[in-house]
């Protein structure tokens, strides 16, 4: 067991090794031994991928390594960063090396020679040449559909893209949590700022709306050892509630119908969020002139995006419609219970939402009843 | 060799200019120009890699000045890289032109170009920088999620096109012409992969609202030609739905069910029944549009070789296996036997479509008669303008083997005088154009031997054991040597 773990430290050491300029210094042995122990890996993770012992002891060996470069959340994730990776480290290592311009004449035509030895030479380790080709064909097929046929899906949780940026986030955040308790909180922050952040909210409010994990399509045949569903929403629902500048972008960002899913699903974050809309209309005054709710500056929220989402929220499922209509209510009791417009933008909203709502119903046909606002 | 390496040069140069057009594929004439060539390209990088294999390095050059040109322009092409193994082997093919030992930096840095370019093929996956930089941000590698990207894409896909089909009026979210046959293109070099067949599925089954066929025939024939070779594996209602959109498809599923009947050496009933069962058309065949094509093209081979008994036998396995699957439909979307047979009395199909083996012994001598009396009067139908006629009815009549089989078992279990329905039934069988005299010659002619119990029909299928030899005593197999079956043993 220990020979085996240390094979993992230096091969873990290899693959970080990979992309750097040392490679100059790499002639054939040396490529043909770290392909050799990406291949003896790959047995392994093949080997061992039902036997719940082992595949712990290696995964947090992973995971330990990972903490001591730098912890969650700071420095990039390791090529290794769990156990699955060992699936495909041979074409991970392949690959980093092939993109290693600085790689030798002579170790690089030895590499190219084990990669893509030609059809049928005997000892030659066939998988990897048809793994290489697969993502060659299969990346072909991505990039063909994603010009040719794909069409941005306006309802963002419906979005391939991003569907699958939000699996390889909950991913992530699992297993980060599985191997230390706060990990995900500073990972989540650690992202936050270093990636483009727009991207990133739209991402999250996808994986906050994703169904239970499943496992993925290669470890359907393993065992779901830990895999409790839900635990990287919980953690990214944990995380926004504890980051307040990042759900007030969060809440900015993102469109109103998004919104009201996220929250009908985690009934965590509606008071949080009603909670900023209330911040947001407290900013707004009334313009006698204008006859119309206007910011004082130019990042307030104005009027019309204040109602849309105020509108969506009362078109959500009952106990989140009832908590909203509730909260108005007690912000127009608060400000006076005025019934006539101008002197509340409380007053003011619920008269909107109320019209809406009756030319809702006539325009659906139904009685003018209105008992729902 | 050399005749070959002239060859080499001339497609070399066809090739090269192709690919110069095509360049990256992006527009329609050039995606279908593409993916008419696929098949042909990929097997001259074969023939390439062949010739390359063997030389070193600055031979290659020598002999292909821009072999480099041709293979990164390729490269570029993602259709080409899409397709089949033609990745593959345009990486074998780029592998050969590594120089093992550089003399100079020209060749160290053409050493280094091809491994920018075997990179590039294998990091095809490129996408906006922000997404990029997510999944780099979570450490993930394309090799992590390209599995799971494709997956999502050809789900979501798929059911857009679901929701189009089925959304007649929300032309919102329609998808439109163009996109419909641009995803159809695409689709062409990834037929065989297994990932994309929920998208081809989707494809052929939702058909959205347009009048006119929208999806591009090189995909139909390409779907096609992947059911044909089992290169892809597709729900039977997806392959009636291709073969009802594109009856050039019908056509040449057909074509190569007989090529496969006539190459095949030996063809007992049962390899007959293999094939045609193999081939998923008696399932297609319980839509009436599909048994007309394929009747109408029965009914051409059988005139085009005047009645081989092998086609004959064909038929009548076909037909066999066509009624197993129309008893397994669904009974209340079965279609009326009319738009089977739509030139044939609904009281004569409905006899002959039973199974003979149903029919109670006592019930037989009735049964038969009948169908004797109702094909009688189809065939002598000397009307003007009716698609009756002895012809036709023969063609008919010759679906169903067990009858005929009935009618011989019946003349000659019995020791009775043979009844002139049955007599008539099996000269009719065997000799339809005979004009009425010749008939009743023949008639008598069976008579005599029927009373001496000699008669021994051929290329029947259940037939009773005893006649399973034939008089010489040698087995018999439905590959008979006489073209036309005129009881070839009686007389």
């Amino acid at each position: 067991m220990e020979s085996l773990l240390q094979h993992l430290d230096r091969f873990s050491e290899l693959l970080a090794v990979s992309r750097t300029t040392h490679v100059r210094t790499w002639d054939p042995v040396t490529v043909r031994r770290a392909l050799q122990w990406a291949r003896y890996l790959r047995h392994i993770h093949r080997r061992f991928g039902r036997h719940g012992p082992i595949r712990t002891t290696l995964e947090r060996r992973l995971h330990n390594q990972w903490r001591q470069e730098g912890g969650f959340g700071r420095g990039p994730v390791p090529g290794l960063a769990n156990f699955q990776a060992l699936g495909h480290c041979d074409v991970l290592l392949s690959l980093r090396l092939l993109e290693n311009q600085a790689l030798g004449d002579a170790a690089r035509h030895y590499l190219v020679q084990q990669l893509f030895p030609g059809p049928g030479v005997p000892d030659a380790d066939e998988t990897l040449q048809e793994s290489l080709a697969r993502l060659a064909r299969c990346g072909s097929a991505v990039h063909m559909l994603r010009f040719n046929g794909y069409r941005k899906n306006l309802n963002l949780q419906e979005d391939s893209l991003m569907k699958t940026q939000a699996e390889l986030l909950l991913e992530r955040l699992q297993e980060v949590g599985k191997a230390e308790a706060e990990g995900p909180a500073r990972f989540l922050s650690s992202l936050w700022e270093r990636l483009p952040q727009n991207n990133f909210l739209k991402v999250i409010a996808v994986a906050l709306l994703q169904p239970p994990l499943s496992p993925r399509p290669q470890e359907e045949s393993e065992p779901s050892i830990h895999k409790t569903p839900g635990e990287g929403s919980q953690a990214l629902v944990h995380w926004l509630l504890g980051n307040s500048e990042v759900f007030a972008a969060f809440c900015r960002a993102l469109p109103a119908g998004l919104l009201t899913s996220v929250t009908s699903r985690h009934p965590a974050l509606s008071p949080v969020y009603l909670g900023l809309l209330t911040d947001w209309g407290q900013r707004l005054h009334y313009d006698l002139q204008e006859g119309i709710w206007v910011g004082t500056e130019s990042q307030d929220v104005p009027w019309e995006e204040l109602h849309n989402r105020f509108q969506s929220l009362c078109q959500a499922p009952p106990p989140l419609k009832d908590k909203v209509l509730t909260a108005l209510e007690a912000c127009k009791a608060q400000d006076g219970d005025f019934e006539v417009p101008g002197l509340s933008i409380w007053t003011d909203l619920l008269l909107a939402l109320r019209s809406g709502a009756f030319r809702k119903r006539q325009v659906l046909g139904l009685s003018p009843g209105l008992s729902s606002v | 060799m050399a005749q070959d390496s002239v060859d080499l040069s001339c497609d070399y140069q066809f090739w090269m200019q192709k690919l110069s057009v095509w360049g990256q594929a992006s527009t329609l004439e050039t995606q279908q120009d593409t993916c008419l060539h696929l098949a042909q390209f990929q097997e001259f990088l074969r023939k390439m890699y062949e010739a390359l294999k063997e030389m070193d390095s600055n031979t290659v050059f020598e002999r292909f000045p821009t072999i480099d040109q041709l293979l990164a322009k390729a490269c570029w092409n993602p259709f080409i890289l899409a397709y089949d193994e033609s990745q593959k082997i345009l990486i074998w093919c780029l592998c050969c032109l590594i120089n093992k030992e550089p003399q100079n930096s020209r060749q160290s840095k053409l050493n280094s170009w091809i491994q920018g370019v075997l990179s590039h093929i294998l990091s095809a996956l490129r996408f906006d920088k922000e997404v990029a930089l997510f999944t780099q941000g979570l450490g993930y590698a394309p090799v992590d999620y390209y599995h799971g990207l494709l997956k999502n894409m050809v789900l979501s896909l798929a059911s857009e096109l679901r929701e189009n089909h089925l959304n007649g009026f929300n032309t919102q979210r329609r998808m439109t012409p163009e996109r419909l046959a641009s995803l159809s293109r695409v689709c062409v070099p990834l037929i065989t992969l297994p990932d994309v067949d929920p998208l081809v599925e989707a494809l052929l089954v939702c058909h959205g609202h347009e009048p006119q066929e929208i999806l591009q025939p090189e995909f139909f024939e390409a779907v096609n030609e992947a059911i044909l070779l089992k290169k892809i594996s597709l729900p039977m209602s997806a392959v009636v739905c291709l073969w009802l959109r594109h009856l050039p498809s019908l056509e040449k599923a057909m074509l190569h069910l007989f090529e496969k009947l006539i190459s095949s050496e030996r063809n007992c009933l049962r390899r007959i029944e293999c094939f045609i069962k193999d081939s998923s058309l008696p399932q297609a065949a319980c839509h009436p549009a599909i048994f007309r094509v394929v009747d109408e093209m029965f009914r051409c081979a059988l005139l085009e070789t005047d009645g081989a008994p092998e086609i004959i036998a064909t038929i009548q396995v076909f037909t066999q296996c066509f009624v197993e699957a129309l008893g397994k439909e669904n009974k209340q979307l079965r279609f009326a036997l009319k738009t089977y047979f739509p030139y044939t009395s609904p009281s004569l199909a409905m006899v002959l479509l039973q199974d003979p083996q149903d029919v109670p012994r006592e019930h037989w001598l009735q049964t038969l008669k009948l169908i004797s009396e109702l094909l009688r009067e189809a065939a002598e139908d000397q009307t003007h303008g009716s698609r009756r006629g002895p012809l036709e009815s023969w063609f008919l009549f010759i679906h169903f083997g067990g009858w005929a089989e009935m009618v011989a078992e019946q003349l000659l279990r019995s020791a009775a005088e043979p009844p002139a329905a049955l007599l008539w039934l099996l000269a009719f069988y065997y000799s339809p154009h005979d004009g009425r005299q010749q008939r009743a010659q023949t008639m008598m002619a069976v008579v005599a031997p029927c009373r001496r119990g000699d008669l021994q029909p051929c290329g029947q299928r259940h037939s009773p054991a005893p006649t399973e030899v034939a008089r010489d005593g040698t087995p018999h197999v439905a590959h008979c040597p006489a073209k036309r079956p005129f009881f070839p043993r009686v007389v």
